[in-house]
Formats: structure tokens, C-alpha cells, sequence
């Protein structure tokens, strides 16, 4: 028994003098002494995803992803994560950054540090294209059940519209919902309905009719990039950005995936 | 029939197979971790020294009293928001963070069936053992291990065959095993993006491989038949 318990101790004290790694002064320098930025995203085309056969992440978030890590001069590698658990991904210093479509709002800027925006957004409700007729010029939701992904901005938007919500785990699922018919409508990102439904898909029976920004008379999301709080590469990412919109790189490379009309270039 | 020689068939396939694997690793790696782990639990929750077995009862209440995803999400994220960064970034920390929390929660379920079957051998056995001059260790391994083994097959397989579905709890720290890749092709994955069926065919590898693993513990249990007791 006593040497199993000693053996035990001792596992345990590896453990910890293992644990114990060095203290930096800047979330920079320790990106640089260990080389590499991880970015934390998700599949989400046209900002990060893999063509197919190929096993390269691209994208215009991954793109630029990839120019901002040799501005820093380290090498880049792309994580995915599980959306809800971004916070906890950088905090856990599992990730380094959130680079992947992220709408900048309040619980984003109260968990990161978060940079200039650099792309533009809307929430629109999605619908079967058959009954589209039915819901144009609504001006609230009310009596509708509509799917949303739980804790994202159209989540927001449908509860201030007054849609009776279903929340799922992902935009995915919503339109899941919609095609079983558990729901009405849904609401993603109109980015997102590009990519995931109309022809070419599995959901080519659905199609968008509403913009809830414009409904709510607010203004467009904008997307962001989100690094640990207090970390000085925000600072480092929005000189970079300031730089690649100055010499036409953002431009060329959003032009590539199509979303240079989104770009927030002032 | 052309789906079947279709791209997106082709893709899909490759992706789930991928997956697939990554479950079949998990699962390996939860057996051959968990089996000799829960036979030293076991052990301490029939220790004769109390604070050990008191200790190890609340341990086994806390593992078995928690759910594993909530298990699986504490082990990877809390070291690192205490400041103690033991995963890294990285596929292989998120592998090894799940590997870990399996292999804990399936040891605690496995150390109570342990216990049960051995302390069903009739206690005869172990008095026969000493009248024979043999020591608690030879007792232990020649006589109570061989019945214990035999006793426990059945529920055993009960929760072997669960381990083979809930490796799907570790994609919550986005581990891409197979549920996970079913689910990318949802929101878009190698160019295809909004396809549902992925996530459905899932079921034909996990019935496919719980059948595998039934008929595999059921010649087991009849090989163990010839131990009548």
C-alpha cells in the first residue's frame, strides 16, 4: 500500500513541475516563443473552409489568418472548435485567436479583446421558398416559430421581434428544423445562407425573404476578430489590417471569395 | 446507383471513415486504460483500511454522480483557465484531454462491476485456498479472478457497448470523431455544404461496429462457460 501511495505522490509531482511554464510579459511574446498562432474557427464558408480533396484551410478570414501570422513572423496553425466555447478555447490558452466570421456582440466584447471591425453582416430569416410570399413586408414575428442558434445574434434578433424561439445547438440545425417542419422559419447569418441553402444543396426548398437588421432599424453587424483579454495583438492585428487595406491586399483576397462588397474599408 | 460513384458520396465516405477512426482510437484507448484502472479502484473500495475505502467511495460517487461531457469539458478547459497549460493547441491535447476523461468515468463504472463479481465468489472459495496453503495473492489470481472474469461478462458487455456510443459526447471539445464529420457536412465541409444524410449514415458504423463487439463478447462468454460454479 505505502509504495503505491509513494509512486502515486511522485506521478503527481511530475505532473506539476511539468505544469509550471514561464511567464511572459505579452500575449506577443509568448506567441513568439513558441512560434506558432493557433487560430480557433469553424467550417464556415467563404471565411474558413477546406475545397474539396484538398486538406488546406482557406477562406478570406483563414487567408488573411495566414498574412497576419507572418506579420508577426511565427508559423500559423487553424484549430476547430465547438462555437459555444470560445471564451474558455482562448482562456485556456488552447487557442490564440477567434478569426471566423465572429459577429462583435456584447457577450464577445465582455469575454475578449476584440479588433476593428472588418466585415459587415446581416441576420435574415429563412423560409420555405414555396411559402415565401407569405412573409414578405412582415414587420414583426410575432406568432411565428422560428430556430435560431442558441446565443447568437439572431437569436437576439428574433426574441426583439417577438418570434416565439426554438434555440438548437448550431446555424446548421435551424434550417434542420425547417425541413422537418418543427419550425416556420429560421435565422442565420446572411453570409452563412449564401453558402447553405438554395440550389446546389440539400436545402434548395428554402430561401431567404427577410433582413431582421433592416427590420429593427439597426445597423449592420460587423465582424471582428477576438483575442485573450488584455492582449496586445489586437493592437498588432489592427495595424496589420490598416496596412493590408492601405496597400489593396484585404481588398484582393476578399475579391477571391466574393465578399469585397462586405469589407469595412474607411 | 450513380450516387453511389458520386463525388459527394466519395467524400463523405472518406470523411466519415476518418472519423471513424478517431472513434475506434478513443474507444481502444478507453478499454485498455479503464480495465487495469478499475481493478485497482475496485480494490480500494473493498480496502480494509477505512479513509481509502471512504475515499475511494466518494471518488466513485463523483465520477458516477456527474455527467461525462461536463467531465470531459472540466478536464480540458479548467487546467488552462487555473494557468497550468497541460493540452497545448492542437488535436492530439484535445485527443488526450478526451482519452483521459474517458478512460476516468469508464474505470469508476467498471471498479463496481469488479467489486460485484468478486465479492459473488463464495467466500468457500477463499477458505479452500487457505486450507491449501496458498497466499492472498495466489488466492486472488488463481481462484477469485478466473470467476470474477466469468461472472462479469454480461454486464460488462452492457457498458463496453455503451462505450462504443458515447465516444460521440467528446466532439463538445470539437474532437472529430464521427458524429462530428457526419454534422460538418451540414454546414459545409470540402465544398459541400446543407447535406443531411451524412449525419444519418453515421448509425450503419456504430450498428455495424456494436455488432462486431456483441457477437465478439458473446463467444467470450461461451468460451467462459466451462468454469460451472
Amino acid at each position: 500500500m505505502k509504495k503505491i501511495i509513494a509512486i502515486l505522490l511522485a506521478a503527481l509531482m511530475m505532473v506539476s513541475i511539468t505544469a509550471c511554464g514561464k511567464e511572459f510579459d505579452t500575449d506577443s511574446e509568448y506567441i513568439k516563443d513558441k512560434g506558432t498562432l493557433v487560430v480557433g474557427i469553424t467550417d464556415f464558408a467563404p471565411m474558413d473552409y477546406k475545397e474539396a480533396g484538398s486538406d488546406e484551410w482557406v477562406g478570406f478570414d483563414a487567408d488573411m489568418a495566414k498574412l497576419f501570422a507572418e506579420y508577426l513572423d511565427v508559423d500559423v496553425k487553424f484549430v476547430e472548435i465547438t462555437w459555444g466555447q470560445k471564451i474558455n478555447e482562448l482562456n485556456s490558452k488552447s487557442i490564440d485567436c477567434v478569426w471566423n466570421g465572429m459577429t462583435l456582440n456584447d457577450e464577445v466584447k465582455a469575454g475578449m479583446a476584440t479588433s476593428v471591425p472588418y466585415c459587415l453582416n446581416a441576420q435574415v430569416l429563412v423560409v420555405p421558398a414555396d411559402k415565401a410570399a407569405d412573409y414578405e413586408g412582415l414587420t414583426d414575428l410575432s406568432g411565428l416559430n422560428v430556430a435560431v442558434e442558441s446565443g447568437s445574434a439572431g437569436e437576439d434578433a428574433a426574441v426583439a421581434l417577438g418570434a416565439n424561439t426554438v434555440a438548437v445547438e448550431k446555424q446548421a440545425d435551424t434550417l434542420m428544423e425547417i425541413a422537418a417542419g418543427t419550425s416556420d422559419a429560421a435565422v442565420i447569418d446572411l453570409l452563412m445562407a449564401g453558402a447553405m441553402i438554395g440550389e446546389g444543396t440539400n436545402y434548395d426548398n428554402l430561401t431567404w425573404v427577410l433582413n431582421l437588421n433592416d427590420m429593427q432599424n439597426l445597423e449592420s453587424e460587423e465582424y471582428g476578430v477576438g483575442f485573450r483579454k488584455d492582449s496586445d495583438l489586437v493592437e498588432k492585428f489592427n495595424a496589420f489590417w490598416a496596412a493590408s487595406l492601405a496597400d489593396g491586399t484585404a481588398m484582393e483576397i476578399a475579391t477571391t471569395y466574393g465578399v469585397q462588397e462586405s469589407i469595412i474599408a474607411e | 446507383m450513380s450516387f453511389f460513384t458520386s463525388l459527394e458520396f466519395r467524400t463523405v465516405i472518406e470523411a466519415l471513415n476518418q472519423g471513424f477512426l478517431r472513434t475506434l482510437e478513443l474507444f481502444f484507448v478507453t478499454l485498455v486504460g479503464a480495465l487495469p484502472l478499475g481493478l485497482i479502484i475496485s480494490f480500494g473500495s473493498m480496502s480494509r483500511f477505512a479513509p481509502l475505502r471512504w475515499f475511494t467511495k466518494t471518488l466513485v460517487w463523483i465520477v458516477r454522480g456527474t455527467p461525462l461531457v461536463l467531465q470531459i469539458i472540466a478536464i480540458f478547459y479548467v487546467p488552462g483557465l487555473l494557468g497550468v497549460y497541460i493540452w497545448g493547441g492542437g488535436d492530439s491535447g484535445r485527443f488526450a484531454a478526451v482519452s483521459v476523461a474517458f478512460i476516468i468515468n469508464y474505470a469508476f463504472y467498471f471498479s463496481e462491476i469488479f467489486r460485484g463479481g468478486i465479492q459473488a465468489v463464495a467466500h468457500g472459495q477463499t477458505e479452500a485456498g487457505l486450507v491449501l496453503g496458498m497466499t492472498r495473492r495466489q488466492i486472488f489470481f488463481r481462484i477469485t479472478l478466473l470467476q470474477m472474469i466469468k461472472r462479469i461478462v454480461p454486464p460488462m458487455s452492457n457498458e463496453i457497448i455503451t462505450l462504443v456510443k458515447d465516444t460521440s459526447l467528446a466532439r463538445v471539445i470539437a474532437l472529430q470523431e464521427i458524429i462530428w464529420m457526419g454534422e460538418s457536412f451540414m454546414k459545409g465541409n470540402q465544398g459541400f455544404a446543407g447535406l443531411v444524410w451524412p449525419l444519418f449514415f453515421t448509425a450503419v458504423y456504430y450498428l455495424a461496429f456494436s455488432g462486431i463487439v456483441t457477437i465478439l463478447l458473446n463467444r467470450l462468454e461461451k468460451k467462459l462457460d466451462y468454469f460451472r460454479v
